[in-house]
């Protein structure tokens, strides 16, 4: 299924891109096609100018001698990151809404001082794509955004909307399903103005079957192919009946979470839609995922279908970056190492259709992570972080406690700094 | 739809996980643990036997004995469920043979914080019972009482090394109940799990979630809370007290209180915050009883001198944080902190309150390392493996059974296809009581009575 789709920046604030000139010398380079592959990176003015054998030498800028170490594309992950502080705090998370769902961009809250950000952001992740969590039928729109530091961030988007198919606790899968395909009938066949009042759809329902016309136009980019529908869905039979949904409805798929994915590998492969997904996801967690299981992500990267990592194990929203761990594991049960290291850089960007991010090549934003050692490796460590060609202030609140309990330690806590 | 799975997912983390702790308490060395029947009454006991097992001899293996040590080129010999000789070359003859070459061998895995049994899975209301959330104090009741012994996720934490689980209630409440000890063997009924010999626990839980959960009649503050707790112990003693004149008398609430005033029965404490975990001790000292561990303890690091001195151990997660204000100030270095506190001697534990970190310890274990590392600690990967073996079966009271591979000890045992603190390490074989128990070669694996019917797909 081809992705046509216009992409356009949201409100790109003018962003002063990094004057700085760097040369990368002698790293290992993550290169799509070769893997790990010993260049020299020249980046200037916010871009990847040159990835050669030997750049030689620069007269203005830093030279970076990584010598040794590993260089990937910064880590793309699918997350919260900037929208939730403290999980259990209502006040402090921008993530949902019971306003508006199908319409819902969440990205507009970003809050690009949040601490998570930091933390992530000193992992190796150079943005994130935001999971909407309205509570009506849709969840929201996703939208990519640059987790820098400073105030402002460049963005791309909207990217897809998300929504979730299969038990419910009310009505049956069958009926959802039958929804779903009046509501886009009707869609399709509305003349929608924007300033159209709220319309509740299925009238005596509740409020998930409320629609305004921001939803209803999040609904028509999807009618329209600018936008993929993504859709949460495990259960084998209910991720056929998504294909063949989408098929039907002739609008671009992806698959998200997909537990039960393995059991149908091969009819996703024909549909040529991608899964987004957490390979660490085995346990029969509820009766649409009987079936789960460690191989899910090795079944389907044998039946040849493009996959992107997020990690959604303990503390996930904060923990954004753990998709490496995902990634690693995804190893050891069978995808290939490229793959999996691609799966948290440039598949989220090909499967979202991105410009100008998630690989290592001239022309592409200078969005780059520098690592001591394997970057799937749970004791590697990240060295350099560059974001559009600047490199980032690592500092997090995590190293800042660490200290204070270690290396202050026997101050007085009324004279422990705060850095 | 929608909103309403969101609920019931948000309930299960908020009470089900991440909310839970429980705080253990070691000690051996001060001989405070008295070994006893899970009962006084001479119920409920442990029915376990073991598979049936060969004398086996692992060759040339790197070894952690999850004493601090590890050992290259080694052998490990066990026999008739115990290991028996550890060394080079044995002159062993007539065991089975498994050639170690390449591969790693440590102690079998232990959680001391799980909710397998009570939690099991698949998470639907009608077998979620692992909080008994209706009053702040329900020492009385048992989590083993809830386990469920067809839970499809025992096995996926086999494949994982676990071959020890301590089960705890949640922690909704002041005093959430007693937990229990199991091996990782498929069984029809909870005492053919229990662990023999080990003591119940008594999961005690501090700050958000009792206040949160009682709010409407109280505790509803953070100084509730220790009211209630101090309440509760003075009644016990009356209640001990009473016992002189009346010892036929029952009260299945304080009879848990008690059995942790006689030392029976060890405080598994879920509690997150430094202040509050210093206020935890004071009231153990005001009432003559000593915790085994902290549970979650995200600010442990903030106090880890005062546990050391006290002899508490600290369960811990490598890095969750962020989910609640009282687990906000999370460093990765927390468990190195704590096992580094005054001059090495602090007890630090790797534990994974989820159905998921469970299967991947050893993990857990590396990102801690690695943070303690970085914030210049000298650890070494021997002394990291305590933190998932000989440290949890301290705060459990089996580390005279289990948790280092000693000749004499149970032969818990895990093979791994690589160093273990690898992201790409697998458990290739699991010995529990020195039968193999999951062997990933030939497929084995114990399959609930729930999976059947279920499309086979083998455990990675």
């Amino acid at each position: 299924m081809k992705f046509i789709r216009i992409l356009f920046l949201l409100p790109m604030l003018a962003l002063s891109h990094g004057d700085d000139m760097y040369l990368i010398k002698g790293g290992k380079v993550f290169l799509p096609d070769d893997g790990f592959v010993v260049k020299d990176i020249l980046v200037d003015d916010g871009k990847i100018i040159m990835i050669s054998d030997d750049i030689g030498d620069i007269d203005n800028g830093e030279v970076i001698n990584a010598q040794g170490k590993y260089v990937t594309p910064g880590l793309m992950v699918f997350s919260s990151l900037g929208l939730i502080e403290i999980g259990s705090l209502p006040e402090t998370n921008d993530s949902s809404s019971s306003i508006y769902n199908a319409g819902f961009d969440p990205s507009k809250a970003y809050n690009p001082f949040s601490q998570a950000v930091r933390l992530n952001r000193s992992k190796g992740v150079t943005s994130t794509v935001n999971i909407p969590g309205a509570s009506g039928y849709f969840s929201g729109m996703l939208t990519f955004t640059k987790i820098n530091d400073g105030i402002k961030q460049k963005k791309q988007g909207p990217l897809g909307l998300l929504t979730r198919y299969g038990q419910s606790y009310g009505d049956s899968r069958a009926a959802e399903l039958m929804f779903m395909e009046d509501l886009f009938s009707y869609v399709r066949s509305s003349e929608l103005k924007s300033d159209a009042n709220e319309v509740q759809f299925l009238e005596g329902t509740n409020n998930d079957y409320k629609f305004t016309a921001r939803d209803f136009s999040a609904i028509q980019k999807v009618l329209n192919r600018e936008i993929p529908l993504v859709v949460n869905v495990n259960k084998a039979t209910d991720i056929l009946n998504v294909l063949k949904f989408a098929d039907s409805q002739d609008i671009d798929l992806v698959l998200w979470e997909a537990l039960e994915a393995h059991m149908v590998a091969d009819e996703i492969a024909k549909a040529g839609v991608a899964v987004v997904l957490d390979p660490l996801n085995n346990i029969p967690g509820s009766f649409d995922s009987l079936n789960a299981t460690y191989e899910n992500v090795s079944r389907l990267h044998a039946a040849g279908v493009k996959m992107a990592f997020y990690y959604a194990q303990g503390a996930g929203p904060h923990n954004a970056y753990l998709a490496v761990q995902s990634a690693g594991n995804s190893v050891a049960m069978g995808v290939d190492y490229e793959e999996a290291i691609k799966a948290v850089t440039s598949n989220p960007a090909d499967i979202f259709g991105l410009i100008d991010v998630g690989y290592l090549e001239a022309g592409y934003d200078a969005d780059l992570v520098i690592w001591n050692d394997d970057p799937l490796e749970l004791m590697s460590l990240v060295e350099t972080v560059l974001i559009d060609g600047e490199n980032q202030d690592l500092s997090n609140r995590n190293k800042e406690l660490t200290e204070r309990y270690t290396k202050e330690k026997d101050k007085p806590n009324s004279y422990r700094s705060r850095e | 739809m929608i909103k309403k799975l969101i609920v019931i997912l948000l309930a299960l983390f908020l009470f089900g996980c991440s909310e839970q702790s429980a705080l253990i308490f070691q000690d051996e060395a001060e001989g405070s643990i008295t070994k006893f029947d899970n009962d006084t009454h001479g119920t409920y006991v442990s029915t376990y036997v073991p598979l049936p097992g060969k004398d086996t001899v692992i060759r040339n293996a790197t070894v952690f004995d999850g004493n601090g040590n590890k050992f290259l080129n080694y052998d490990v010999f066990f026999s008739q469920g115990k290991i028996s000789e550890m060394g080079r070359d044995l002159p062993i003859v007539g065991a089975e043979e498994i050639d170690g070459n390449g591969l790693f061998v440590t102690p079998g895995i232990i959680d001391i914080h799980s909710h397998m049994g009570v939690y099991p899975a698949p998470g639907v209301r009608t077998s979620s019972d692992g909080n008994e959330a209706t009053s702040p104090n329900t020492a009385e009741v048992w989590a083993e009482h809830s386990v469920w012994s067809q839970d499809p996720q025992y096995k996926l934490a086999l494949a994982g090394g676990i071959t020890t689980f301590h089960v705890l209630p949640g922690s909704a409440n002041l005093f959430g109940g007693r937990g229990v000890t199991l091996k990782n063997v498929s069984a029809n009924t909870v005492p053919d799990m229990k662990f023999p010999g080990a003591p119940h626990s008594l999961k005690m839980a501090c700050g958000e979630n009792p206040k949160r959960v009682y709010s409407s009649r109280g505790p509803s503050t953070r100084m509730g809370n220790v009211a209630g707790y101090r309440n509760a112990w003075i009644g016990a003693e009356k209640y001990k007290k009473s016992l002189d004149r009346n010892p036929s008398q029952r009260d299945l609430k304080n009879e848990t209180l008690v059995g942790v005033l006689d030392g029976k029965i060890l405080i598994q404490n879920h509690c997150y915050r430094a202040d509050e975990m210093a206020t935890m001790i004071n009231i153990g000292e005001e009432f003559g009883y000593k915790i085994a561990a902290f549970h979650h303890g995200v600010e442990a690091y903030k106090i880890a001198d005062l546990l050391a001195d006290k002899g508490v151990c600290a369960a811990l997660w490598a890095d969750w944080w962020g989910f609640k204000h009282e687990a906000y100030d999370m460093t990765i270095a927390n468990i190195a902190i704590v096992d580094q506190a005054r001059n090495a001697t602090g007890c630090a534990i790797v534990h994974s309150d989820s159905a998921s970190g469970i299967q991947r310890l050893n993990q857990e274990a590396a990102k801690a390392l690695a943070a303690g590392r970085e914030a210049g600690f000298d650890i070494s990967e021997a002394r990291a493996m305590m933190w998932i073996t000989k440290n949890p079966a301290i705060a459990a009271g089996i580390s005279d059974q289990t948790g280092t591979l000693e000749v004499g000890k149970n032969a818990d045992i895990v093979i791994w296809n690589r160093n273990p603190f690898s992201v790409y390490a697998k458990a290739e074989k699991v010995f529990i009581d020195g039968a193999l128990a999951f062997d990933k070669a030939s497929g084995l694996v114990p399959h609930t009575d729930f999976d059947l019917g279920i499309k086979e797909w083998e455990v990675k």
